[in-house]
């Protein structure tokens, strides 16, 4: 909250000749609900996080309203979405106006000849399959939050799926989109001014810079999308390991080998393994020689699919694995979206239950780094464990990105007992991630995979990953957001303003 | 390349576990830990009323919290509609959160906990019941943290206008004010069995809902003469008063306890033992509510009419033979499918009945389908509950049918009054088993079409719907 009441005031009368009453929420409860996403946060100090109010804007026309004004009186504006994210870049860190395109959930047209959808921005992904599927089509950003990130946020952040292997990631997937610069003015951005065109060389492609800028450039408002065929089969075999070096060898392979209907890889840690336990029967009983795991996806046509798995299946039992079966690998990669954050499995060292937040701290590293990367961020977080059972040790996933096995999507999952955090344990935490930024950074790697890197401690190190390409960044932000209206705080890009703080 | 170097280390933190098991070294115990208090909040000698209701739900609502993850969001009725942060699932565990912390207050959160019909679907859809909910014996309970705040509210004195003055009209009245400005009265509860020469009393009542008793009076109608025609034995209650379960859901606990005693008063003065159930709201009531008030002191059957007609027709006892023309679809009231899993008899039934052009919608998609009926909705906010109708027929219409079958009365006003408009017909499933059984219904459907027009009584009455699925 930074606006004193007369300046609220003029804010609200000045949003009343662009929205009705009720599209403006400037209770308690309404700002207290817009100061949070799901990553844990220092929740005893909830009150720094509030807006001084939320907007629900439902069209193009509105939102631009909605910027103009915000940037005419100097009132930051923090887009939001889904408000899944998880780097808390839908968080605001200097009050002003939480601006939520979720109404703008409309289905605009469906072109069956292009292959094209498009849709306001406030869509959710698996609602607008449910909608494709009646034409046999599907949008395939698979995200684990597929249930409930939405396309703005998608784009926002430049989000990472899960079968990015072989349909690509949301930047190949939004084809082009209607922006709202932060002086209210707005733009269409994609490949050349076209809304269809997935590959132009006019002019300098703006499409990624308006894309993973975590709302500090603009809001994306109506996108059009990228559709492929439904897939006729889904393949998604489920392998364990009684070691993790076979299974990081067999995952490598895996992905190497090319085959054409190869969606994705996942390898499961031995601390992912030994976190999975905890509710062994509900989960998937295994044996104690279990140590690691391994699953592929394939998506196509039946016959290529069955081809593909084939091979797959080859290269694993050379690898050593163990199929787990049909059962249990349908049953889990059906399950892969809501495996997630499950503060039941909070566990304190000697075994209490107690409830945790999930935090996932994600990089991305190449192959050949996997091993170093994942032991260095283990023994961080043990230095956290053995301090205190505030922290708790979930394991890690590496996702393939690429379908030639490049690099990975490299996550740790770590459990913060909130209701226990304070001044201290929360300095621990912003060191530690700190530490497990500066690990991926000295692996050649990114900070971040899919999330971003805006919060307490990983975005101190982003100028050192960026390098000259941060003073980019300070540049282009004074230059399109001169007041800095959009989502200030975020990125340290305060910085682009000659210290003038806000 | 190794992860990890098991050899030599002596530091039990440095190596994968899973915390609990029997076999783990006992150092893991015995680290002194620099943080974590023993309790997360002290215990109080003397807590205020706030703090006695968040030592109650802290848990509860911190499971979801900890989450946040918004999974149920999409399947939120009122957030489909609505699209507000403010009222969602996600939201109605948050605030708690932020009392405990002494950040909200109940004054500032009651108006928002209007906005939930209590169907049930944020918790089916939450991982946290998903998945490992059965491991834990741990079930996401929005519902019942909706209700709790709602109580705490009328607890501490803030009241929402309508609510209000519609649980003062009840209590008053005995029945809810369905009829509007017509008022309802024991008088009259009975009216609707006109003719059918049903007893007073017995082993074995049908109870209904004060919607069917004075609104959609066609569907006790049904019921009865199905049963009749069966050769089912029942008889009516003697002073049957509303369940109480619409003022439990509104947070008047002390009425809707009131309301229950009497009930179960009067059918111990009859000798009741087995009641029938034809309203989902009502079988919430009778095998939640009541339970938890009379504890082991409730030994009274609860049977809900669908479940038993679907049996009788099993048994050959009901054969249905009339051919009806529809093309139709069913819609699944919350209560039934959602909160008890109830979706496999009145399909059976629609199977049984001839020349019906079904087209099903399967249970799992519809936990995201509500009528907006529900929770005193649309006591407090009638256009929210008729957004959510109209959004619910928009589905029936996609299918191209004719008809909307539901099994809640109170589900079919609102459905009906956005059905007109896009010209689908809202039947109760007793109905339209009745019909196929060569049954002449009678009665009032409520609202000026449908019914036999020699008994639509309460026609002209203002649409005053309430809760409903
Ligand atoms: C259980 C779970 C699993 C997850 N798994 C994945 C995963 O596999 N892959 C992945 O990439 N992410 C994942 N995430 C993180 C998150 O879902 C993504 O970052 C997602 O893209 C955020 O979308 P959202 O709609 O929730 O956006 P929000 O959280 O609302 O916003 C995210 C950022 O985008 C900005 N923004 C929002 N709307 C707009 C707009 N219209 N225009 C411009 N900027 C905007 C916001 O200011 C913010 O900085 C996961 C999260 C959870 C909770
Ligand atoms: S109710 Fe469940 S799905 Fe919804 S936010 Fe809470 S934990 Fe997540
Ligand atoms: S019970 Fe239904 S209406 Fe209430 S919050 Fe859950 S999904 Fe929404």
């Amino acid at each position: 909250m930074t606006l004193v009441a007369e300046r609220l005031d003029e804010l609200v009368t000045a949003l009343r000749t662009v929205l009705r009453d009720e599209q403006i929420l400037t209770s308690k409860p309404d700002r207290y609900n817009r100061a949070r996403v799901p990553a844990p946060f220092p929740v005893h100090r909830w009150s720094e996080r509030l807006p001084d109010l939320a907007v629900l804007p439902t069209s193009t026309e509105e939102v631009a309203g909605v910027v103009r004004i915000a940037n005419e009186l100097r009132v930051p504006v923090v887009p939001s979405d889904g408000g899944t994210g998880l780097t808390d870049g839908a968080v605001p860190l200097h009050g002003g106006i939480v601006l939520d395109v979720k109404r703008m959930n409309q289905i605009k047209e469906l072109d069956l000849e292009n292959r094209t959808v498009t849709v306001g921005t406030g869509i959710n992904m698996l609602k607008l399959n449910e909608e494709l599927a009646r034409h046999g089509l599907f949008y395939p950003d698979d995200p684990a939050s597929y249930p409930c990130s939405l396309v703005g946020g998608r784009i926002g952040t430049s989000g990472w799926s899960l079968i990015g292997a072989r349909y690509g990631h949301t930047r190949d997937l939004v084809l082009s989109f209607d922006h709202v610069l932060p002086t209210g003015e707005v733009m269409h951005v994609g490949d050349g001014i076209g809304r269809k065109i997935s590959k132009s060389s006019s002019g300098y492609q703006l499409k990624h810079l308006f894309m993973g800028h975590q709302g500090t450039l603009g809001v994306a408002t109506e996108a059009t999308l990228k559709l492929y065929p439904k897939p006729e089969a889904e393949l998604s075999p489920f392998w364990a390991f009684d070691n993790y070096d076979d299974a990081y060898r067999c995952v490598g392979a895996l992905a190497r080998a090319g085959v054409a209907t190869f969606a994705g890889a996942v390898l499961f840690d031995e601390w992912k393994v030994a976190y999975l336990r905890r509710d062994d029967e509900a989960y998937i009983p295994q044996p104690a020689d279990v140590r690691a795991l391994v699953c592929a996806v394939l998506y196509g046509y039946e016959d290529e699919v069955r081809v593909g798995g084939k091979r797959l299946f080859r290269i694993a039992k050379e690898h050593g694995a163990r199929y787990l079966g049909d059962e249990i690998s349908e049953g889990d990669w059906a399950a892969r979206h809501d495996r997630y954050a499950t503060p039941l499995h909070g566990r304190t060292k000697a075994g209490q239950v107690v409830p945790m937040s999930w935090h996932c701290e994600d990089a991305a590293v190449n192959y050949t780094n996997l091993p170093a990367v994942s032991k260095a961020w283990h023994e961080i977080v043990a230095d956290l464990r053995r301090r205190t059972d505030v922290f708790d040790d979930w394991g890690m996933f590496a996702y393939t990105s690429a379908d030639t096995g490049v690099d990975y999507l490299t996550e740790i999952d770590v459990g913060i007992w909130e209701q226990q955090l304070d001044d201290r344990a929360w300095e621990m935490w912003v060191k530690a991630k700190r530490d497990i930024a500066a690990v991926a950074i000295a692996h050649q790697g990114s900070i971040s995979a899919c999330h971003g890197s805006c919060r307490e401690g990983e975005v101190d190190l982003v100028p050192e990953e960026l390098g000259r390409g941060y003073g980019v960044m300070l540049d282009l932000k004074r230059t399109l957001d001169p007041n800095n209206i959009m989502n200030p705080g975020k990125y340290l890009l305060d910085q682009a303003y000659d210290g003038s703080q806000r | 390349m190794t992860q990890l170097d098991r050899q030599g280390t002596s530091d039990p933190v440095a190596v994968p576990f899973t915390p609990g098991m029997r076999d783990n070294p006992e150092e893991l115990a015995l680290i002194p830990d620099e943080i974590a208090r023993e309790h997360v909040v002290p215990p109080s000698d003397d807590p205020t009323p706030t703090e006695q209701f968040t030592e109650q739900w802290r848990n509860a609502s911190y499971n979801c919290f900890s989450s946040g993850h918004k999974f149920c969001r999409e399947v939120c009725p009122v957030t489909q509609v609505t699209r507000n942060e403010s009222w969602t699932p996600t939201a109605f565990h948050a605030n708690v959160v932020a009392m405990d912390k002494g950040e909200l207050t109940i004054e500032d959160v009651a108006a928002d906990y209007v906005n939930c019909t209590q169907c049930g679907a944020c918790e089916l859809r939450c991982p946290n019941s998903l998945f490992t909910g059965d491991f834990y014996r741990f079930r996401t309970r929005t519902v019942d943290v909706v209700k709790a705040v709602r109580a705490f509210a009328v607890d501490s004195g803030v009241h929402q206008p309508q609510w209000r003055t519609w649980n003062a009209r009840t209590d008053e009245r005995t029945h809810e004010p369905v009829l509007g400005d017509t008022p309802v009265s024991q008088d009259h509860v009975r009216d609707w069995s006109e003719g059918l020469d049903i007893p007073i009393g017995g082993e074995t009542v049908l109870f209904v809902d004060c919607e069917a008793a004075f609104y959609r009076t066609s569907v006790p109608r049904a019921v009865a003469q199905v049963l009749q025609l069966a050769g089912y034995e029942f008889g009516l209650m003697g002073e049957q008063w509303c369940c109480g379960g619409p003022a439990a859901e509104m947070g008047y606990v002390d009425q809707a306890k009131r309301f229950a005693q009497h009930n179960l008063d009067n059918w111990r003065s009859t000798g009741t033992r087995r009641v029938l159930v034809l309203d989902p709201h009502d079988y919430i009531s009778f095998t939640e509510d009541y339970p938890k008030y009379f504890g082991d002191d409730y030994d009274i059957e609860v049977v809900l009419v669908v479940e038993l007609f679907a049996q009788l027709i099993r048994e050959g006892r009901l054969t249905p033979s009339v051919p009806i023309e529809r093309s139709i679809t069913y819609h699944d009231p919350c209560r039934l499918n959602k909160r008890k899993g109830i979706w496999k008899e009145p399909r059976e039934i629609l199977r049984a009945i001839p020349g019906l052009d079904f087209k099903d919608v399967d249970r799992v998609t519809q936990w995201s389908y509500c009528s907006g009926g529900g929770g005193g909705l649309p006591v407090e906010k009638p256009d929210l509950t008729a957004a959510i109708s109209a959004n619910r027929i928009q589905k029936a219409s996609a299918l191209e049918v004719d008809t909307l079958v539901s099994a809640c009365p109170w589900s079919e006003r609102p459905l009906g009054e956005a059905g007109r408009s896009e010209s689908i017909d809202v039947v109760d499933i007793h109905e339209l088993l009745a019909e196929s059984l060569g049954i002449v219904v009678g009665g009032s459907r409520g609202g000026a079409d449908g019914a036999d027009p020699s008994r639509v009584e309460t026609a002209n009455d203002e649409p005053v719907g309430k809760r409903g699925e």
